[in-house]
């Protein structure tokens, strides 16, 4: 089991995503990095930060830290409370309905995101795959 | 939390005399030619108050493309509208939507028409919707297709904020549709009540009008067809196109849309036919998963059109409207077919119809079914 978030946990989600030929094949035109954004919350007392760089239906590198000075500017953003990021690994929140319900906040180009609504279903389907302690 | 979304809907015959007490006076009316040689602007211009101030878009094509849009959008911000109303099909309908957004925000891209963007539309105008066709059901969505320039895609454009303020249900402006237009768009009315009912978003409110929709399309557009002065029948299809619109709109649709609308944008297909010839399939493939739904539908048809599953009784009705079944039925060549067969893949894939199908599939599915009508 992984304790989200954690180093551990974005390593063993960077492997199961690479691992995931579902994923490589519907995100295989996608360029783009994403940093997904924990926010502090009842059983978090820091803001956590995964900084994902995504190329062609690949994670090519990841990055986990508290700070975020130790992350790139990526091109989006996907934020949430602890709590909620707790739903969603649980599969309890659609990732598009928890922004459309305010429960998520995302950055960049929405015309670009939404065109790879599948590739981002399977990222948080990976998600679930973790074996994940909160 | 959800929430569910209509328009204020008015309904039933003489719907239009509601236009008497409108309280605008400057109006966009954006609609076709088809719609004016019908008599059917003619209808809603008699309703107008005697001093309102008309602006006629009347050249909305089938299939309105981005530039044409935007080429509109000087026109609109120069009349100064308080009201734009989109009468015809859903492609007229769909461009006063997208219309409505570019005189409002006259600053951002059509793709931020998304249900993520905060657009903050009605500080200028208001939007009322009249179809004249039973089965985009867009007059009770808050989505509006239109396609990229060179219709290699037709862009889903939605937003919660492009619902209308109105939708008119009368059924006169549908009394005179040919018969080939009602048959089509009714299955694509069908396909909006089924599809809507197994999505991974369906709700007890979506279920409900999915329920009724199909009751009213399947018990009613035969007689309809036959005897379209039927005004009973042709009312209750066009009720029941609404209400299948209210249903997806408020659930989603699934693969039989991505696969249509991507069918349809590579091989110029009118939308009802190009996602009717897949319903049937992508029923029986999501047999295990929405078996209660669909049973549920099932029972919902005529005694007369009901097979023991839906898929069958689907299939039935598709047969009993001489609809198309093959690509061979609409005069598709195999090689032309085949050549274009990633890209319908890939475009049918990035569908959101595809994400909330209730089983999952990717590339390999997706051909499976292009292979099916083959």
């Amino acid at each position: 089991m992984y304790k989200f978030p954690s180093e551990e946990w974005a390593k063993a989600y960077y492997e199961k995503l690479n691992a995931n030929s579902d994923y490589r094949d519907s995100a295989r035109d996608w360029e783009g990095d994403i940093t997904l954004v924990i926010n502090a919350d009842q059983g978090l007392e820091r803001d956590a930060y995964l900084y994902l760089d995504l190329y062609h239906g690949t994670c090519r590198r990841y990055i986990f830290t508290t700070d975020p000075e130790h992350i790139p500017k990526s091109e989006f953003t996907y934020s949430g409370k602890f709590g909620n990021w707790k739903k969603l690994i649980n599969s309890e929140v659609d990732p598009i309905k928890g922004i459309l319900t305010g429960k998520f906040k995302m950055k960049g180009s929405m015309s670009k995101i939404m065109r790879y609504t599948k590739a981002a279903k399977l990222m948080v389907n990976t998600a679930s795959l973790v074996p994940s302690v909160f | 939390m959800w929430f569910f979304r209509s328009p204020s809907i008015v309904y039933g015959e003489d719907s239009i005399s509601f236009f008497n007490e409108l309280p605008q006076r400057r109006l966009v009316i954006v609609t076709d030619g088809n719609i004016i040689r019908a008599g059917l602007l003619q209808k809603i211009k008699n309703e107008l108050p005697s001093d309102s101030e008309i602006l006629i878009i009347d050249d909305v094509p089938i299939e309105p493309t981005i530039s044409y849009v935007l080429s509109l959008k000087g026109r609109i911000i120069d009349f100064n509208p308080d009201l734009i109303i989109g009468l015809g099909g859903g492609s007229c309908m769909d461009c006063a939507k997208v219309v409505f957004v570019t005189y409002e925000r006259p600053d951002i891209d059509l793709h931020d028409i998304t249900p993520l963007v905060n657009l903050d539309l009605r500080k200028k105008a208001r939007l009322i919707l009249i179809p004249t066709t039973s089965g985009t059901g867009s007059e009770c969505s808050w989505a509006a297709v239109i396609s990229d320039d060179d219709h290699g895609r037709k862009n889903e454009f939605a937003s919660p904020e492009i619902i209308a303020d109105f939708a008119i249900i009368d059924p006169a402006m549908v009394s005179s549709l040919p018969e080939p237009v009602r048959k089509s768009t009714a299955v694509d009315a069908l396909a909006h009540a089924i599809e809507a009912r197994s999505s991974t978003w369906k709700n007890s409110y979506s279920d409900i009008f999915s329920d009724k929709a199909v009751e009213l399309i399947s018990g009613n557009l035969f007689d309809a067809i036959s005897h379209p002065e039927n005004m009973e029948a042709v009312s209750n299809v066009h009720m029941g196109a609404s209400m299948a619109g209210l249903a997806f709109s408020n659930s989603q649709i699934t693969l039989a849309h991505s696969l249509g609308h991507s069918l349809g944008a590579h091989f110029k297909i009118p939308h009802g036919i190009s996602v009717g010839i897949f319903l049937p399939h992508v029923i029986r493939f999501n047999y295990a998963e929405s078996k209660g739904e669909y049973v549920a539908l099932n029972k919902k048809f005529p005694p007369n059109l009901r097979k023991r599953y839906l898929y069958l009784t689907v299939e039935n009705f598709l047969k009993v409207l001489s609809m198309p079944v093959k690509i061979s039925d609409l005069n598709i060549k195999k090689d032309e077919y085949e050549k274009k067969m990633d890209s319908m893949v890939s475009v049918a894939l990035e569908s959101t119809g595809t994400v909330l199908n209730p089983r999952d599939a990717g590339r390999a599915e997706l051909e499976m079914f292009l292979r099916e009508i083959e």
